[in-house]
């Protein structure tokens, strides 16, 4: 019960920050569109003027933004904000922020650097190791994994590369 | 009537060649091990799969699509049978009676059971799809500006309202960034670059692809890796073909729920995950045995598995017949068509109308292909299973670099791809759902253009939006709609309908 009254916590908070990104946002649109021109100069109806759908949208998000952390800031459970920030120590942030790490710098990097096929079995390999030995909590032997892992990324990243490029004739990055 | 019938015959037969079935073939195999793979869900695989379609010609691309499509909703039962984690978000409910069921050693007809109704339920959505689809294009027809802009507005309201888990209000945000999303780029009213700040390549807006292969795929991978999944897979030791007799015991489950599944389907924007809830919970109710729901109920699978698949079916209503998306993966086969030219809306029955009957013969074959692997190729799909995730999401994530790129063969989709797949992780976290997202992208250009272009043949006046007949009832809906998502309206119209009910 008190774990699921801190989750609840952690919801609110978070609810509250996105809400104010939100109302941020749907500011910044409402204002956005309404200096976009009016195009009277060619005589277009004002009802029409290329502004009119994202003020609403904006509008909206605004109004939607409100609403969402009006209900998130009555939520008063304990621990909201030191669990929200307890978040970014745990394993869990861990593990993606090494995903976003390693997808950044194959996706920005690896690829253009090198052949699309050499990237990817370099990321390939890089991803199953990391994960299987190192970012576990019951690592995997070092030494059969990285047989496995260079064994999948020679299939999958040559097999990707034959099938896409050379059969489905598809353009690479 | 008899037209229809010649026409699906024509679209049959025009699949009865030995590359069409070839297609049909490793396509529906490749869609089941999609669905059976926990954390690849059917709409990541079919945006993946548009990459590889480009050289095909329009008919065998969207026939490949369809397949994957089926193919993964289905391959998601095995998963929620054997490892009680739904493959595919559409087979959750599937975990409730299919689990327990192979708990007690009967896994193999669970996955009978769950086959046998996926085909049935793809059948009854089929059945609708060519009865409804051409009459409700027809009438689409007369509809004008003012009636697309209402339908694209309700297509997003109506999908936040329903798939918002947490609260409806967070379906809406999600609908209404969706919008948003689209209004990037050059309008095509007046050719107007909006929200483009300088950047070239957001002139021509964020395309759905890289946005969808992002939003299913990259999120897809960062949901499944946050945790280390250790999965304990149900052992299969008895029959997998079920009886004629206990399939057809529960006729009128089956009917009701592809009724559900198909009335769901037809919805925009609501997937087959509410298809398979609210065909679970209306057979619940009906039931002569709800205490065996949850337990192992046979009765509760077929329910779940055939609501789902009648969504697959009958979300090509609104698809081809509006251009309206019935679901996520219907959005993603939206874009698959524009790229091959072929344009879903009202106009399809009169430029193409051999296509509709073409889409049901493709679901016919998808089912069957379907029906066939699931009973005879039961062990290699537990060897599927096995799988571990730190090898697949590897690979998945090349893939989604290859989807992203090849639609323009520009780097700046791959980046948008990264966007959305970081943005769309840490909304599924805060429990906003995709779907409205999706749609508003989607029906964004459609809801911009009508509204103005309506205001533009009238100079300005609104009132046409509110007094065409159509138009004013699909205004009503939507208000009703956002009225009923406010808790203080719901509660005061359940306490209405209470006191009406007991005096």
């Amino acid at each position: 019960m008190e774990a699921e009254d801190t989750q609840q916590g952690i919801r609110s908070r978070a609810d509250l920050l996105t809400a104010i990104v939100l109302v941020a946002l749907g500011i910044a649109v409402v204002y956005l569109s309404w200096i976009m021109p009016r195009l009277e100069a060619r005589r277009i109806s004002p009802g029409t003027f290329p502004g009119l759908v994202p003020l609403l949208l904006g509008l909206a998000l605004t109004v939607c933004g409100s609403l969402l952390g009006f209900k998130a800031a009555r939520d008063r459970q304990p621990g909201g904000w030191s669990g929200l920030l307890g978040l970014l120590g745990t394993r869990a942030a861990l593990r993606i922020g090494a995903i976003m790490a390693l997808a950044l710098f194959y996706t920005l990097v690896l690829v253009g650097w090198l052949p699309f096929w050499a990237a990817s079995m370099i990321f390939i390999f890089a991803f199953i190791m990391l994960f299987e030995v190192y970012l576990t909590d019951s690592p995997a032997p070092l030494l059969r994994t990285a047989v496995w892992a260079a064994v999948i990324a020679v299939v999958a990243g040559g097999g990707i590369y034959l099938a896409f490029a050379r059969i489905f004739l598809v353009r690479l990055p | 009537m008899f037209e229809g019938l010649i026409l699906l015959g024509q679209g049959l037969a025009h699949f009865m060649t030995l590359g069409s079935l070839f297609n049909v073939a490793w396509a529906t195999l490749l869609g089941v091990v999609v669905g059976i793979l926990p954390g690849l869900t059917a709409t990541m695989g079919v945006a993946l799969l548009v990459t590889l379609t480009y050289k095909m010609a329009p008919d065998q691309a969207i026939l490949t699509l369809m397949c994957v499509y089926l193919g993964a909703i289905y391959g998601g039962s095995r998963t929620a049978i054997l490892l009680n984690i739904p493959g595919t978000p559409a087979n959750a409910a599937a975990t409730l009676d299919g689990h327990p069921l192979a708990q007690q050693g009967r896994a193999g007809l669970a996955m009978g059971l769950a086959t046998t109704s996926s085909t049935l339920g793809t059948m009854v959505g089929i059945f609708f799809l060519a009865v409804i689809a051409p009459l409700l294009a027809d009438a689409a027809l007369k509809f004008g500006s003012y009636e697309f802009f209402w339908l694209a507005l309700f297509g997003v309201v109506i999908s936040g309202q329903m798939t918002g888990s947490d609260s409806p209000l967070k379906g809406y945000i999600a609908g209404i960034l969706g919008l948003l999303v689209a209004m990037i780029g050059m309008e095509t009213l007046h050719a107007y670059q909006r929200f483009t700040f300088g950047v070239t390549a957001l002139g021509g807006g964020i395309d759905l692809i890289p946005a969808m292969v992002g939003a299913f795929g990259l999120a897809e991978i960062l949901s499944a890796m946050k945790r280390r999944a250790i999965t304990h897979i149900a052992s299969v030791d008895d029959r997998v073909v079920p009886t004629f007799r206990e399939i057809f015991q529960y006729w009128r489950t089956i009917l009701r729920s592809g009724i559900i599944g198909t009335f769901v389907g037809i919805i925009p924007g609501v997937g087959e995950d509410v298809g398979s809830w609210t065909s679970y919970a209306a057979a619940k109710r009906a039931s002569k045995h709800p205490e065996e729901f949850g337990k192992g109920s046979q009765e509760g699978l077929i329910a779940a598995e055939t609501g789902d698949n009648a969504v697959v079916s009958a979300a090509m209503i609104p698809t081809l017949t509006l251009g309206l998306p019935g679901s996520a993966a219907a959005a993603v086969l939206i874009a698959a068509m524009l790229i091959h030219g072929i344009r879903p809306g009202p106009m399809l029955m009169v430029e193409n109308a051999p296509f509709l009957y073409q889409v049901v013969a493709m679901l016919l074959l998808a089912t069957l292909a379907n029906l066939i692997f699931g009973l005879t190729l039961t062990k290699v799909f537990i060897q599927v299973l096995r799988v571990p995730r730190e090898r697949l999401m590897a690979v998945v994530y090349v893939l989604c670099v290859v989807g992203s790129f090849s639609i323009s063969q520009r780097m700046f989709d791959v980046y948008v791809m990264l966007i959305f797949g970081v943005v769309g992780f840490i909304l599924r976290e805060m429990k906003y759902p995709m779907a409205p997202l999706v749609l508003g992208i989607v029906l964004g250009d459609l809801l911009d253009l009508n509204l103005r272009r309506g205001l533009a043949l009238t100079s300005g006046d609104p009132s046409p939006f509110f007094t065409r007949p159509i138009s004013a009832v699909i205004a009503l809906i939507i208000l009703a709609t956002i009225l009923m998502s406010i808790p203080a309206v719901s509660r005061r119209v359940r306490a209405l309908r209470f006191r009406r009910q007991t005096a």
